[in-house]
């Protein structure tokens, strides 16, 4: 099940989605909180190297973990969502279920991140 | 003492560039493509094991320790027998590629435990020396290199500048908030074996280098040197413990060698010579309980009460100074170099 929100294109394959309006986010946000569906959330910049050392890594998980939503959040676009969620280092993973976050990876950390995919998928 | 081991003694290599197109900025040398940052660190014979950026730099942690990438400065801190001065050419073509020159050089380095396992040019100082004189281009007219000494001589501190006459330093160690710095590079050998066995991991303990690096970071107190800052950390196999720390655009790093006969552990950091440095100091002294310590700062000027402040802030905890020297380098600023040792009981 992939929904594509937003009307810009997405730098990505349907499996990653991406946010451009803090309200598509705000909407996609309360509608997961009904399921228990994991959302990994991946905190960028355009301007961050280590970002993009884990966008390759976001696309194989995205591939793997079918059960699990990813989700791009570009920090200079939606600045009041990552600062909710108070991001200070990037690339931040925050883990999402039913609206709570339950863990949270920062940094080029792949095999962290999938340990705690892995943990909380289920 | 081992007769051969891991080497844990870094060298440390910062670079310092000068753009005067503002296209190039904010960023900077930030742009520098991830794939020619892999390249550099090839010439060197490390990767990159984690990363990190916030809105001030870059952090990576290295397989042999780490590197830093500010918009117009990188720092590379490298131990084992890696090829540091390798770095410098290829850096220098990739600034180049951004519209970027160096203007300054720094190479510093304690005393090797094993001198004679590491490759040309690390085979002396003077041979550093020559491959530096060499290397850098001639618009660095302003050069000095010095060995500073301990009681010991096998405990010295080698340090190499290279300055662009045009372009002086007093802008540069000051921070976005206009703090004066100081940079405090502080070795340590002899790391206590029970507090040094907490940077083992524990045999197939089924976990990842991530995990099991944050969990020594929160096992060992690494996390409360400087509870503000955000820590990328990493654990290797079997033993040994890497971090990079971010605090806005304050770096700090942590390198542990924790091997009985050639244990080693480093702490770097930046400060403001306004703030006190004695908890951290105090923290870090704690945390690996050394047989012997070195602490060198570098600053464009602070007053005589920061290194009786040191020596004062450890000594409670045993650690008596042994030694005391200082030298300038231009347009890098003074370089202080004192020397501890811990005041054992015998057994």
């Amino acid at each position: 099940m992939a929904m594509v929100y937003g009307d810009r294109s997405t730098s990505f394959s349907s499996q990653v989605l991406t946010f451009h309006s803090s309200a598509k986010w705000n909407a996609h946000f309360d509608a997961l909180k009904q399921t228990n569906k994991l959302m990994v959330v991946d905190f960028t910049a355009s301007w961050c190297k280590p970002c993009k050392v884990m966008d390759p890594v976001i696309q194989e998980f995205a591939d793997k973990f079918r059960d699990v939503e990813f989700v791009k959040i570009d920090v200079d676009e939606l600045l009041e969502v990552s600062q909710s969620f108070q991001v200070q280092g990037m690339p931040t993973f925050m883990l999402i279920k039913k609206g709570k976050v339950t863990d949270k990876v920062v940094g080029v950390k792949k095999e962290e991140l999938q340990r705690l995919i892995e943990q909380h998928r289920k | 003492m081992a007769v051969s081991g891991f080497e844990g003694f870094e060298k440390r290599l910062e670079l310092h560039f000068f753009g005067d197109d503002p296209a190039i900025f904010p960023l900077g040398l930030r742009k520098l493509d991830f794939e020619s940052l892999e390249q550099v660190l090839e010439a060197v014979q490390c990767t990159v094991v984690s990363a990190v950026g916030n809105s001030y730099f870059d952090a990576y942690v290295l397989s042999e320790s780490s590197l830093f990438v500010y918009p117009t400065k990188i720092i590379i801190k490298t131990c084992g027998t890696t090829q540091l001065l390798k770095s410098i050419l290829p850096l220098i073509h990739y600034a180049h590629h951004l519209g970027l020159t160096l203007s300054s050089c720094r190479y510093t380095r304690g005393s090797f435990i094993f001198p004679k396992s590491q490759p040309f040019p690390h085979t002396s100082f003077k041979d550093e020396v020559t491959y530096l004189q060499d290397t850098i281009p001639s618009n660095l007219c302003f050069r000095k290199a010095s060995i500073m000494p301990s009681k010991s001589s096998s405990h010295s501190w080698h340090v190499f500048t290279a300055n662009d006459s045009a372009h002086t330093l007093p802008h540069m160690p000051y921070d976005h908030d206009n703090e004066l710095l100081f940079t405090m590079e502080i070795c340590m050998t002899e790391l206590d074996p029970i507090l040094a066995r907490k940077f083992f991991r524990r045999p197939e303990d089924g976990r990842s280098g991530d995990s099991a690096g944050k969990e020594m970071t929160k096992l060992t107190g690494i996390n409360e040197i400087n509870p503000e800052a955000l820590i990328c950390d990493f654990a290797f196999d079997p033993c040994g413990y890497s971090m990079n720390g971010m605090d806005g655009d304050w770096y700090s790093t942590i390198h542990v060698t924790p091997e009985d006969g050639f244990s080693y552990a480093s702490f770097e950091c930046v400060g403001s010579v306004n703030d006190s440095i004695a908890h951290v100091l105090r923290k870090v002294v704690q945390i690996f309980r050394p047989g012997t310590m070195s602490i060198s700062t570098t600053c464009n000027g602070f007053s005589n009460d920061m290194w009786t402040q040191m020596a004062s802030a450890v000594e409670p905890l045993g650690m008596k100074c042994r030694s005391f020297a200082m030298d300038q380098f231009p347009a890098a600023g003074t370089v202080v170099f004192q020397t501890f040792t811990a005041r054992r009981k015998s057994v």
